[in-house]
């Protein structure tokens, strides 16, 4: 690393900084072929009935929030589903690929989102922020790319491949 | 396809029970998208070895079966021993995987059907020649404070050997950053993790942060987190955060426990590896910090 990143402790007033931490890694399509290579897919969306989603609750033990279910059919056999999930930091929206037996192929996170703190949501608060970081030695970014800090769990997203496998069971496996 | 123009791809994954993220920068796609895609496979079978909940990995293998008898361990899993074994002894037993019984029992993880020993400690592995392990005593080991920083080394040198020549991997916070492009990391606060900090840029180092905000939870009517001092068996409470960069994730991951639990006494063992340390307060400003190189990335500090 070069001289001028020597330490220096460089306090920035004014400027607090929420994690406004966005990622959009995929596209739906860019998800569709990062998963299936090279196949071709038909939307197949599914509206659940209230007896498919109790049948989907009992059998994954997850709550089923939403009616309408984003799905594909995989030329050659398999599903691709895009679902999401919301935790009390995150917002996350994911692709699983099924394999023709049900089992899962690949899961790829789309969109990651985590809550920010309030002050973000003001758009004025907002400028300022940009305004601000524009004289700061590391040029920060409106948005941040990299976090480092304790784990958050992916267990929201392990819970919806759980609930997506019982949907499978309930609506796709014999359509 | 091939075109002049630097491109950056960056992919995550649900794995290790947190976000993976890699991402690869370069001037070909398909080139990339290989390279990524051996890191997550990298990543995928550091996980079949080194989970605690997997019944066939080499940890509950380990734990079922290395006492009385000696087993085979994949060269992977030797390596991370061997380094836990090596920070055990320079911490004098701060850290130590050894303390699983006392995660399990304080439900961060599992209870299995194992009966460790009370007594036993890292002491009690012993490290044979071709990968072997043998448990003195019956214990239970967790490879979580460590196999993280290691899955994320693996990642790196997938992308490389895959001929990726700059990026980053990011294991839920435990980070790694290569080739000649620098990247500014930020670094959550202690207490509203939901803010940043501050920053740091980084090129071609790795760091690691290690704080309870996430983990936090009541056992038996006191706060207890799975940062566990491996003397005292005493669980990090205050909200506080640790961060170290060093050149290894694997070091970095492991350095950060040492720090939380014996702060400026640690100094010796960050010299030994060229690492820098950083404590947060709760209030995020700084308490302590260590700068053992050149290499120090400068801190910015929002307020």
């Amino acid at each position: 690393m070069k001289s001028e990143l020597a330490f220096i402790a460089l306090p920035i007033s004014a400027l607090v900084a929420p994690s406004t931490f966005a990622v959009q890694y995929l596209t739906v399509d860019q998800a569709q072929h990062a998963v299936f290579p090279g196949k071709s897919f038909t939307a197949a969306p599914v509206k659940l009935v209230p007896a498919q989603r109790k049948a989907i609750e009992q059998a994954s033990g997850v709550r089923v929030l939403r009616d309408d279910q984003k799905v594909w059919r995989v030329s050659g056999g398999g599903w691709f589903i895009v679902d999401e999930v919301v935790g009390k930091h995150e917002f996350i929206t994911y692709a699983v690929g099924l394999n023709a037996n049900g089992s899962v192929k690949q899961i790829e996170v789309m969109d990651y989102r985590e809550t920010y703190g309030g002050e973000i949501r003001n758009e004025s608060w907002r400028a300022q922020f940009v305004g601000k970081t524009s004289q700061s030695p590391l040029k920060l970014d409106r948005d941040i790319k990299n976090i480092s800090g304790a784990t958050l769990s992916c267990r929201h997203i392990t819970d919806g491949v759980k609930r997506l496998l019982a949907f499978y069971e309930v609506a796709l496996k014999r359509s | 396809m091939r075109t002049n123009r630097q491109i950056e791809i960056r992919r995550c994954r649900p794995m290790l029970g947190t976000f993976v993220e890699v991402a690869g920068s370069g001037t070909n796609a398909a080139s990339l998208e290989r390279g990524i895609h051996a890191a997550f496979a990298a990543v995928e079978k550091v996980n079949r070895l080194m989970s605690f909940h997997d019944p066939d990995s080499d940890v509950s293998r380990m734990n079922r079966d290395a006492f009385p008898k000696s087993i085979i361990v994949h060269p992977w899993t030797w390596k991370v021993l061997e380094t836990a074994q090596y920070f055990a002894r320079e911490s004098h037993g701060v850290f130590d995987i050894a303390v699983a019984r006392l995660l399990a029992s304080r439900g961060y993880l599992p209870r299995r059907e194992y009966q460790p020993n009370n007594a036993a400690t890292w002491r009690d592995i012993f490290l044979r020649k071709n990968c072997r392990v043998f448990f003195r005593r019956q214990l239970v080991i967790d490879l979580g404070g460590i196999a993280k920083g290691f899955a994320v080394d693996r990642a790196v040198a997938a992308l490389k050997a895959s001929g990726v020549k700059t990026g980053i991997v990011n294991a839920g916070g435990d980070l790694r950053v290569f080739g000649s492009i620098s990247r500014i990391v930020h670094v959550r606060h202690p207490a509203k993790p939901t803010f940043a900090a501050g920053a740091v840029r980084l090129a071609e180092r790795a760091m690691a942060t290690s704080g309870v905000y996430f983990a936090r939870r009541r056992h038996l009517g006191q706060y207890v987190s799975p940062l566990l001092d491996g003397c005292t068996g005493r669980s990090a409470r205050e909200l506080i955060s640790v961060s170290v960069a060093a050149a290894e994730c694997m070091v970095a991951d492991a350095l950060t426990k040492i720090v939380f639990a014996l702060r400026e006494q640690a100094a010796g063992l960050l010299g030994q590896y060229r690492a820098d340390a950083l404590i947060l307060e709760r209030n995020a400003a700084p308490s302590w910090r260590f700068n053992s190189s050149c290499d120090t990335p400068e801190w910015t500090q929002f307020d």
